[in-house]
């Protein structure tokens, strides 16, 4: 039997916090494509952060189920956005985001 | 005095220097190789909340297989470093004030209330929770279907993949 937490469980929610706000901030502020990807990752795994720290407080694995499938679907949707960005490259030579705008018109 | 603290200490300090520098770095790899900091440094915290099969699964899954995708494709598009590095003028001051924005909103979901008593204590983990037989039996019954449905996506998203990155379209 495994008792209590020794590190308040709220740590884990505040530093999921951060994580997923540098992740914001590298969407927001990041030009190359690739990068906003990777920031993408670092928002999507600062949620399982917090998904398996509230399965760590409740005591049930609903939330490491969760954290399965949000992989699941990160590699789905890495696979095809990367494809995406690999076309977009071979068609317009750039993986800058602020170039890429037909449809703005 | 338990180790718990310093290693949360370790592991989420190195997550956070490794995710600035994702975001910050001019170099694409040095990107990924720091993203791949902050993947391992999660796996250890996982571990911390007995998670252990989560905790290999972001090894294998995220570390191994979708970091190696991100390096192919930083290799393949052979992207110099931006120039400039951030989206210049105003864009750069609202993002980085709607990232706080979030932030704040986000602290406030997340820190206890003062008078808040309804917060649960921390549960009385069962033995063998988070291992792989305990994870597999509920998502062989109870998350069976969504578990289904996850093979239909990652096939779509083989057949997306294949068609995007062919070199003629139709």
């Amino acid at each position: 039997m495994i008792g209590a937490s020794a590190v308040p469980l709220v740590w884990y929610q505040v530093l999921a916090a951060v994580l997923f706000t540098i992740g914001v901030v590298g969407v927001l502020v990041r030009r190359s494509a690739i990068i906003i990807f990777m920031s993408i990752e670092l928002m999507l795994n600062a949620v399982n952060l917090s998904f398996v720290a509230f399965s760590r407080q409740h005591g049930t694995m609903d939330g490491h189920i969760f954290v399965f499938f949000v992989m699941a679907v990160a590699a789905a949707e890495v696979a095809v956005g990367l494809a995406i960005l690999v076309a977009i490259f071979r068609n317009r030579a750039t993986a800058n985001v602020d170039d890429v705008r037909l449809l703005k018109g | 005095m338990s180790l718990e603290p310093i290693l949360f200490a370790m592991f989420g300090g190195t997550a956070i220097g490794c995710a600035v520098g994702v975001v910050f770095h001019r170099n694409p790899v040095h990107c990924a190789l720091l993203l791949v900091g902050v993947l391992l440094s999660l796996s250890g915290l996982f571990v911390l909340l007995h998670a252990p099969f989560v905790a290999a699964l972001q090894i294998i899954v995220y570390a191994g297989a979708i970091m190696v995708l991100f390096l192919f494709v930083v290799m393949l598009l052979n992207v110099k470093g931006e120039s400039p590095l951030l989206t210049p003028g105003a864009a750069k001051g609202f993002g980085i004030l709607f990232a706080l924005i979030v932030f704040i909103e986000l602290l406030g979901t997340v820190l206890p209330r003062s008078g808040d008593s309804s917060r649960l204590p921390d549960a009385v983990l069962p033995e063998g929770f988070g291992s792989p037989a305990a994870i597999g039996r509920i998502l062989y019954t109870v998350w069976l279907f969504p578990f289904e449905i996850t093979s239909i996506l990652l096939l779509v998203a083989v057949v997306g993949a294949v068609v995007l990155a062919k070199r003629k379209f139709a």
